[in-house]
């Protein structure tokens, strides 16, 4: 049964059947603040309360997209974004003095998540897991990993980029990879993988590792 | 089977933090987690690595289909917070620290909306 048939959607980057995962046109490079977005900036970086908290709501509308993305990547849930992100707004418009250098989106995301965002997405998984088996000192890794070089790649280049890296992957490891970004569990790619279940996890442990190696390389080359 | 006598080997705790990630249940997942589970995720670095491009594959394959809040409601909610700390003193700004915006001026400022 294939994944279309299943009513899922397609990844969001296009197909790399017919690609070497090079060819297509590039839109590398530093993302620049518009200027809705300097403005607001500008507005924070005065010491009036007043005019901070004035030039917060344009500064909301013109980052919550960007943050809110960021955010999903370790949380996988729109709510749980949404609450952090209210504090995390919140927080900014009380000392706005680390976000005042950015220069651009990537900076600026970075620096949020960094100096804002950690804090809470620890608080969260603290408040909400006093059972846990981890200790409170690993508790930040998985749950508020450092940054690493691949973290700053935008959304649309990130698109990008997976679809090179993906090219560059066997067929099958490829469309494993695909499978489980459509949606499918592990018992359906390995149905459609023709395997077990265990192989099909192995598969994608092995294959995860493989397009980690691939991206860090795009990641060095384009630093 | 006891959870204490269960230990997942890497790939399948990569398989179920894919599937908690995708789904929005970490915290789950982190719970579920035995001691020596949670030394696998936080020392095996092969692990890591996986880990970090699962997180990279969430953001580019969901983060587009996430959906958002109605803008206006977030903003108010956002400057609800804000007023919140004004009212309850929590805020410490250059000047109130030296002493320069009296605490009648920010309760003014507290009862402004945006």
């Amino acid at each position: 049964m294939g994944a279309t048939s299943l009513g899922y959607n397609p990844p969001p980057w296009p197909s790399t059947k017919s690609t070497d995962g090079r060819g297509r046109g590039s839109s590398r490079g530093v993302n620049p603040m518009n200027r809705q977005l300097r403005n607001a900036l500008r507005g924070l970086a005065t010491e009036d309360l007043g005019r901070r908290r004035r030039a917060m709501e344009p500064f909301v509308r013109s980052t919550f997209g960007l943050f809110a993305k960021c955010l999903y990547r370790y949380l996988g849930n729109e709510v749980e974004c949404e609450d952090i992100l209210e504090d995390v707004y919140a927080d900014i418009w009380e000392s706005p003095d680390r976000i005042s250098p950015a220069t651009n989106e990537k900076e600026l995301v970075r620096t949020v998540y960094l100096y804002y965002m950690r804090k809470h997405l620890r608080q969260v998984y603290r408040r909400l897991n006093r059972t846990m088996a981890l200790p409170e000192g690993d508790l930040l890794e998985p749950v508020a990993p450092q940054q690493g070089i691949l973290d700053v790649i935008s959304q649309s280049e990130m698109q990008e980029v997976v679809h090179q890296a993906l090219g560059r992957l066997k067929a099958r490891e490829r469309r494993a990879v695909e499978m489980w970004s459509q949606g499918l569990s592990h018992r359906a790619i390995a149905n459609e993988l023709k395997t077990t279940v265990g192989a099909a996890k192995m598969l994608l442990y092995r294959t995860l590792i493989k397009l980690r190696e691939t991206l860090s390389e795009y990641a060095c080359e384009n630093r | 089977m006891r959870k204490s006598t269960y230990e997942r080997e890497p790939q399948e705790l990569l398989a179920d933090y894919a599937d908690a990630l995708r789904d929005g249940r970490v915290p789950r997942f982190l719970r579920a987690l035995t001691r020596r589970e949670a030394k696998a995720v936080v020392d095996g670095e092969e692990l890591g690595q996986a880990m970090e491009t699962v997180r990279i594959l969430n953001q580019a394959s969901f983060a587009d289909k996430a959906v958002m809040p109605d803008m206006g409601l977030f903003i108010a909610r956002v400057d609800a917070k804000i007023a919140w700390r004004l009212k309850h003193g929590k805020v410490h700004t250059g000047a109130h620290r030296r002493g320069e915006v009296p605490s009648a001026d920010r309760a003014g400022d507290g009862s402004q909306r945006l």
